[in-house]
């Protein structure tokens, strides 16, 4: 605890308070700071000024305590209300054409999200999968198939501390960064999941051990770590397996990078590794990012770029709603990928592919989009894709008092 | 002497900032009763839009402001999936709801 005061009143006397006073409430509650820190500074007086800059005394610790603690006082007493939070069904649909080699295929699909606040530390969060793929036969006849369901995830969060929080079920396996935050088709800038995808995709049932906090003022560290046991059930399918990831965030830059590790516990033990980036300079509306992904079924990289074209000042209106997306990508077939890289739906082969596309954001939360690619392994192909995809919030309980 | 010295200054600054407080009106909104006050909540909505850019956007825009409730579930799930510091999830919360 006594390292938490000094973080704060460190930065107190940085001038950065707000950033800690509600920190000290041990509150999870959303709370309203009114206290911003040219104000603590008048209130705290020269007190800041002469002693903490070095809070290695312990008068100095106990005054900052007694400070720290009365603001935190002031904010848990003007903690409103009407920010408890309420159930909400979320999630996204998207309606999208994908020419595959000459082959087409409409996929329908709808994510439904539903999170359940349950008190002040408390998520059960789920999202399921309801999607088609219907394709026309080759002798033109209307279009068939059937509509697939997955459950990608149903956990329990616990908010255990400010740096921890504890995950119990089924969870999205913490592997890189497409799987978790990249993959909802209103967020990603490309609707073509990156070919090594399979590699770390897929959902574990188990505990996971998830948080972040600041090492500096110009850094965040995030770690996952978890187990997974096996489920053969279809619905809820997992592997044995253990792994973790860990990233860096630095604010200055805007630069992540992390990496992942996984190790399966069954008769296969192998090991995956993964590394990941991403990269906004700040002055230009441009999002980079990266991944490498290594297991035994294969290797392989993408990288991808998306530049908004909101600088531009013709026709701004319809440019700032505008984003250009490239990526490149390649796999490269690993020793076992011959003999079970079916089952992760694995290219055959070295594969390469290139893919360019638009975005155009009609309205929040409302995207068009087109990409065109090109499939490069041991026959070759263009992939097109068209399709809309919409993502939706609905509260499921009186948002107002 | 030292002690007694910390608890004096204590009190009395626990005494001036109630009484600060208490100058406050009274509600739950940012009703932004003064100038300084008004300031006070410019930056954070600033250091909370900043923080936003920093955690959110690195995968998505901004969506429009949800009200308070729903956002505060909204930010809870993000810091979970997202690993948001404690800190950056208050103040992206105090920015997408105000």
């Amino acid at each position: 605890m006594i390292v938490s005061h000094e973080l704060q009143a460190r930065d107190l006397c940085r001038g950065s308070a707000h950033h800690y006073l509600g920190y000290l409430t041990n509150h999870n509650e959303p709370i309203t700071i009114r206290i911003d820190h040219c104000e603590a500074r008048r209130v705290l007086g020269g007190f800041l000024n002469t002693s903490t800059h070095n809070l290695t005394s312990g008068f100095a610790h106990f005054v900052a305590i007694g400070i720290l603690g009365s603001f935190a006082t002031v904010v848990v007493a003007q903690t409103p209300q009407n920010d408890r939070p309420v159930p909400i069904l979320t999630g996204n649909a998207g309606y999208f054409t994908t020419v595959d080699a000459a082959r087409y295929e409409l996929v329908p699909e709808v994510n439904p999200v539903l999170l359940l606040p349950l008190g002040d530390k408390w998520l059960v969060e789920s999202r399921g999968r309801f999607y088609g793929e219907f394709e026309r036969p080759a002798n033109n006849q209307p279009y068939g198939g059937k509509i697939e369901k997955d459950l990608n995830y149903l956990q329990a969060d616990y908010i255990a501390d400010p740096h921890l929080t504890v995950t119990v079920g089924r969870f999205l396996t913490p592997f890189g960064i497409y799987n978790e935050r990249l993959y909802p088709i209103w967020i990603r800038d490309l609707h073509q999941v990156p070919l090594i995808f399979p590699l770390e995709s897929g959902s574990s049932d188990g505990i996971m051990l998830r948080g972040g906090f600041p090492l500096a003022s110009w850094a965040n560290l995030n770690y996952a770590t978890y187990y997974s046991t096996l489920t053969t059930n279809e619905t809820l399918d997992s592997d044995r397996a253990v792994g973790a990831r860990a990233g860096m965030f630095f604010g200055r830059p805007r630069i992540e990078v992390g990496s992942s590790w996984k190790k399966l516990l069954m008769e296969d033990r192998n090991n995956s590794f993964g590394f990941h980036f991403a990269w906004q300079p700040p002055p230009i509306p441009l999002n980079l990012r990266a991944e490498y992904a290594r297991s035994n079924y294969g290797s392989g990289y993408w990288i991808e770029g998306a530049y908004r074209f909101s600088q531009i000042p013709r026709w701004n209106k319809a440019m700032r709603r505008t984003e250009f997306v490239g990526r490149m990508q390649q796999f490269f077939a690993g020793e076992d990928q011959e003999s079970e890289g079916d089952q992760y739906t694995l290219p055959h082969g070295a594969t390469q592919q290139p893919d360019f596309g638009m975005n155009y954001y009609l309205k929040d939360g409302l995207k068009a989009s087109a990409s065109y690619g090109r499939w490069l392994g041991k026959h070759n192909w263009n992939v097109w894709t068209f399709g809309v995809a919409w993502r939706f919030a609905v509260p499921l309980g009186r948002v107002t008092d | 002497m030292r002690t007694r010295t910390a608890i004096l200054l204590s009190l009395l600054t626990l005494t001036t900032v109630v009484g600060a407080a208490s100058s406050l009106p009274k509600g739950n909104d940012l009703g932004a009763p003064t100038v300084r006050s008004q300031e006070g909540a410019e930056a954070l909505r600033i250091e909370g839009e900043r923080r936003f850019q920093a955690n959110c956007g690195r995968c998505h825009a901004a969506p429009h402001k949800f009200p308070p409730r729903m956002m505060a579930t909204i930010v809870r799930h993000m810091r979970v999936r997202a690993t948001i510091t404690e800190q950056d999830m208050r103040l992206v919360l105090y920015y997408m709801s105000r």
